[in-house]
């Protein structure tokens, strides 16, 4: 549609400009009697531009209030029916082709050939996110120029069509003087009025008879300033895909044992873990009868370790240095330099660390020398006294095959064994075997003194009590972290927050005043709250010698 | 005194303060002289009441808090208590702003509904599990609660938009839509009374059942494992759980046993149950709908529309949209916002699609389409209130229905 954009007070307005940008005359139904369209002052917006290019039409489009919301209503519903099964990830090794068909039958497998059983890391879920973000952009920068323009250059005296047809409006002779005093001048008049507006914290702007009393302007910038809170956001969330931004992983922890973090320079110890549980004097009466037993603390007192040497030659054991050390509960992480430790979960499950066995004479009861063995990280050889032990051989999880060799089922040393080759005093020079059970159980099942045989007879190695052995009672399961993106995630909801309670809890007011030959004009606008400003409207007029009720303000009640 | 007789005195002054704006609105036209001071007058004494209620519901709120040793919003029957007070505080507001006594008509009853279905829940103290020990249960969920308020406010205003602008005796096809509409939401409302009144009904009268039926879960362990567990019944059986066995059930009208069990694919812990709940309710619903009809001998909304006059309907449509206003900032902030920051600090994660976040979040989209289509496509008046109205739904599947149904890392909310 073209028309003419030029208004009778010559002002040239854009096109597509629906009240004169200087006067506010209507451009296009100027006979009409309706309230009018004051959205962002009836101002041009960007994409109202004729004969629109390509990159116009995506502009348009992204522009479009209309388009913004079918997007948000998309993404509302996919997200609702994201929520109809459990999604993909909040299982640990299923295969979702079987799994769903499986335990939710036919349902579940459509509904997992439509991929809604990973709907939030699909790639038109994604795309939705990313459109969202778009539009934000573009909505937003398409009315906020026009609108600051239209708002920082306001005219103040309007044309009559502009001040009649606002929602809130009134027009009467200037009011009589009290008990036949003469009329107030119009200058005193408007005098009066405008003293009235500034004590309502309007700033006034004058023009002989003509007025502008506006206030709360930095209202109408609230949308686009959570707008902008939004676009920091959703930009926190995709940046989150740069690597190193990210990381996630569960861990397990055994006590005692320093544990790698993979993909980090970091080992974690986990000294001590404790569950404690509510005592039946902290339950209500109620609740005891339950007889149900509530944890109420897991803690995991946790040390961090820098590795500075030797971290990945599985010859040495690492070289550690202490660079921090916290207890981690539920709800207080563990953090240092970006790096988050979480309490996840634990198991209780005894394991052996390590042990100090006594070699002595089994005839004799002389006692040699004790050494320390661990079991994780088992020595090349050992002196004891006079004797060496060389290590041969370690099976974490002594077990034997179908054919009766000696294996380890697992790297876990659950049922150790040692197999060493001993010299000393006494015995064959190049050696002879000796195999080592620490648990006493394994001892037996196994029967070491057998295996051992003649030695046996000779050389014994055992605890001598349970201070001599270092034992995992819990392994404490730790969610590890990274995320770069957090800051940028809190400073962005906070810009949001900011700018929906500018929005929300101010509004913007704006009262437009003339006389003209001894009668008043007066229009009022407001983008949220017009019983508020009725109310205020009202009250200035009563202050200035009208009477009048506020909803008698209101053309649209006054039409009825 | 123990708290709970502070909520009990609460929630019978938010009854008489109801029937105070009911005078204030109904009793007008028996003001000869001066309906407007009658009705201001009696406007104000309601208005009185509720404060008053909503004081001793404090004194409630703060005692339980003592006996208990932690913020009593940590289960579904102390949330709901709680966001039944919210609800009033959110009506304060708006009444104190716009004085208007025809809100209060629609805005207490649902503080009364909810605090009535609160009571439902086991209302015993729960020591707080390592998950809930934070500051953050404290600030997270008193500002969702008082962000979903407004909205039950803002639901309340909807309702009496709605009452007031459908003409109930119009027959074409458009008006007969929004007749219907109206009488199924306040079916729905009445559903939820028949729910409350019922096992209250029945737990007075010692009505019991109970089944035992195998369930397998997955351990810690990942395994599955199966047990035999044991549903009591609160409400006489007509859906047992599926494959359940009768341990022992009161007759009920002849019935010695469930005539019906509930299908296999309804999944989680009790579906036989709450299946059972739902089909009560609905049966009780829709005989006291029945009922009412026949009393009344016209719909629920031509009956009801008498007591919305005293306000313009252009007056109620920007409380209700005030209130979604209002309410919309702080519930970002609570629901969305402190929960990340929470999920954050406990899980390690400010966002995992857990169920319970989804919604939250599809709350919020809900309120966003809400208000861009009332600020830029100029949606006023009736679609606002309808809108209003559906998204007060969204906020109750999202605090009740995600609990029921698809529980998820909220699950010990007590359901």
């Amino acid at each position: 549609m073209i028309h003419n954009t030029k208004c009778e007070c010559g002002h040239q307005n854009h096109t597509g400009t629906i009240l004169c940008e200087s006067c506010g005359k209507p451009l296009a139904d100027d006979s009409g009697t309706a309230p009018l369209e004051m959205r962002y002052d009836g101002v041009a917006r960007r994409s109202q531009k004729e004969n629109p290019g390509w990159l116009d039409r995506i502009w348009n489009f992204f522009s479009s209030v209309r388009n913004a919301i079918y997007m948000i209503v998309i993404t509302l519903i996919a997200s609702a029916l994201g929520t109809i099964y459990p999604q993909e990830n909040t299982f640990l090794n299923i295969d979702p082709s079987v799994y769903y068909k499986e335990t939710y039958g036919i349902l579940g497998h459509i509904y997992y050939l439509l991929g809604l059983s990973h709907t939030f890391e699909s790639w038109w879920f994604i795309t939705l996110l990313f459109m969202i973000g778009t539009s934000l952009v573009i909505c937003s920068l398409d009315r906020v120029l026009p609108l600051y323009r239209a708002l920082s250059k306001q005219q103040i005296r309007k044309h009559f069509h502009f001040i009649l047809r606002q929602k809130v409006s009134f027009q009467e002779a200037l009011p009589a003087g009290k008990a036949g005093a003469p009329a107030p001048s119009e200058e005193a008049w408007i005098e009066q009025a405008a003293a009235a507006l500034k004590a309502r914290r309007y700033r006034v702007h004058r023009e002989g008879t003509a007025l502008l009393a506006e206030k709360h302007r930095f209202s109408r910038w609230g949308p686009y300033v959570n707008h902008i809170g939004l676009i920091i956001f959703l930009a926190a969330v995709l940046m989150r895909n740069i690597p190193g931004w990210h990381m996630d992983q569960h861990l397990a922890f055994p006590e005692g044992q320093p544990v790698k973090i993979p993909e980090t320079n970091y080992y974690l110890k986990n000294e001590k873990f404790t569950i404690e549980f509510y005592e039946e004097s902290e339950m209500s009466e109620e609740f005891r009868d339950r007889g149900q037993q509530v944890p109420k603390r897991f803690e995991t007192k946790a040390v961090l370790y820098r590795c500075t040497a030797d971290c990945d030659d599985p010859g040495k054991p690492p070289v550690l240095e202490e660079v921090h050390r916290d207890d981690i509960i539920v709800n207080e992480p563990m953090e240092y330099n970006g790096l988050l430790a979480y309490q996840f979960d634990f198991e209780q499950n005894p394991m052996l660390l390590s042990v100090k066995p006594s070699l002595k004479d089994k005839r004799t009861g002389e006692v040699y020398g004790s050494f320390e063995l661990s079991m994780s990280r088992p020595a090349e050889s050992y002196k004891v006294g006079d004797y060496t032990l060389q290590l041969k051989a370690y099976f974490p999880e002594f077990g034997l095959d179908a054919s009766g060799t000696p294996i380890t089922l697992s790297n876990q040393p659950k049922a150790p064994a040692f197999v060493f080759s001993i010299t000393g005093p006494g015995l064959d020079p190049t050696g002879e075997p000796y195999i080592y059970f620490p648990r006493q159980i394994d001892k037996q099942t196994f029967r070491q003194d057998t295996l051992n045989g003649a030695l046996a007879e000779k050389l014994e190695l055992s605890v001598g009590s349970m201070d001599d052995v270092g034992i995992s009672e819990f392994v404490s399961y730790l969610n590890i972290r990274v995320d770069r993106a957090l800051p940028y995630i809190w400073v962005g909801s906070a810009i949001f927050m900011i700018g929906v309670i500018m929005g929300f809890y101010w509004h913007h007011r704006r009262i437009w005043l003339r006389i003209d030959d001894g009668v008043l004009s007066l229009g009022a606008h407001t983008n949220k709250n017009w019983f508020g400003l009725r109310k205020e409207v009202a009250e200035v007029l009563n202050k200035t010698g009208y009477s009048i009720e506020p909803k008698q303000l209101d053309r649209e009640g006054v039409r009825k | 005194m123990s708290s709970s007789s502070f909520l009990l005195t609460a929630f019978i002054i938010y009854n008489i303060a109801f029937l105070g704006f009911v005078i204030s609105v109904a009793g007008r036209k028996f003001a000869v002289d001066d309906p407007a001071a009658y009705s201001r007058r009696w406007g104000n004494i309601s208005l009185g009441l509720t404060v008053a209620g909503f004081l001793a519901h404090v004194v409630f709120f703060f005692t339980r808090w003592a006996e208990a040793g932690h913020i009593p919003t940590s289960n579904m029957y102390e949330f709901m208590t709680f966001l039944g007070m919210m609800t009033t505080l959110a009506f304060i507001v708006l009444y104190l702003i716009y004085r208007a006594a025809v809100l209060g008509i629609f805005a207490l009853p649902i503080s009364v509904i909810i605090i009535a279905y609160a009571s439902v829940f086991p209302r015993e103290v729960q020591p707080l599990i390592p998950a809930l020990q934070s500051y953050w249960l404290k600030i997270h969920v008193t500002t969702a609660a008082l962000g979903e308020a407004f909205f039950a406010v803002g639901f309340a205003a909807g309702i009496l938009y709605l009452l007031q602008a459908v003409d109930f005796s119009a027959k074409d096809k458009a008006s007969r839509r929004e007749q219907r509409g109206v009488e199924f939401t306040l079916f729905t409302l009445l559903t939820v009374i028949s729910f409350v009144v019922a096992v209250f009904g029945f737990n007075a009268a010692g009505y019991h059942a109970s089944f035992s039926n195998e369930v397998t879960y997955v351990d810690s362990n990942k395994v599955e494992q199966t047990v035999t567990q044991t549903v009591e019944y609160v409400l006489p059986p007509i859906f047992k759980p599926h494959e359940g066995q009768l341990i022992e059930m009161k007759p009920f009208f002849g019935m010695t046993d469930a005539p019906f069990e509930a299908p296999s694919w309804m999944e989680g812990s009790n579906a036989g149950r709450k299946l059972n709940t739902v089909v009560w309710s609905l049966l009780l619903g829709t005989l006291l709908y029945a009922l009412l009809r026949l009393v009344l001998r016209k719909s629920l909304g031509a009956a009801l529309q008498p007591l919305t006059k005293g306000m313009d309907n252009e007056d109620v449509d920007e409380i209700g949209y005030r209130s979604i206003a209002i309410g919309y900032p702080i519930f970002t902030l609570g629901a969305l916002i402190f929960a990340m920051i929470w999920a954050h600090e406990a899980w390690g994660r400010f966002w995992g699609w857990d169920p319970k976040e989804v919604w939250a979040l599809i709350v919020w989209l809900f309120y966003a389409a809400y208000l861009h289509l009332r600020l830029s496509r100029g949606w006023q008046g009736k679609k606002s209130a309808w809108l209003s109205v559906i998204g007060f739904l969204i906020v109750m599947f999202t605090l009740i229905g995600v609990n029921l149904i698809i529980a998820g890392l909220h699950s010990y909310a007590g359901v």
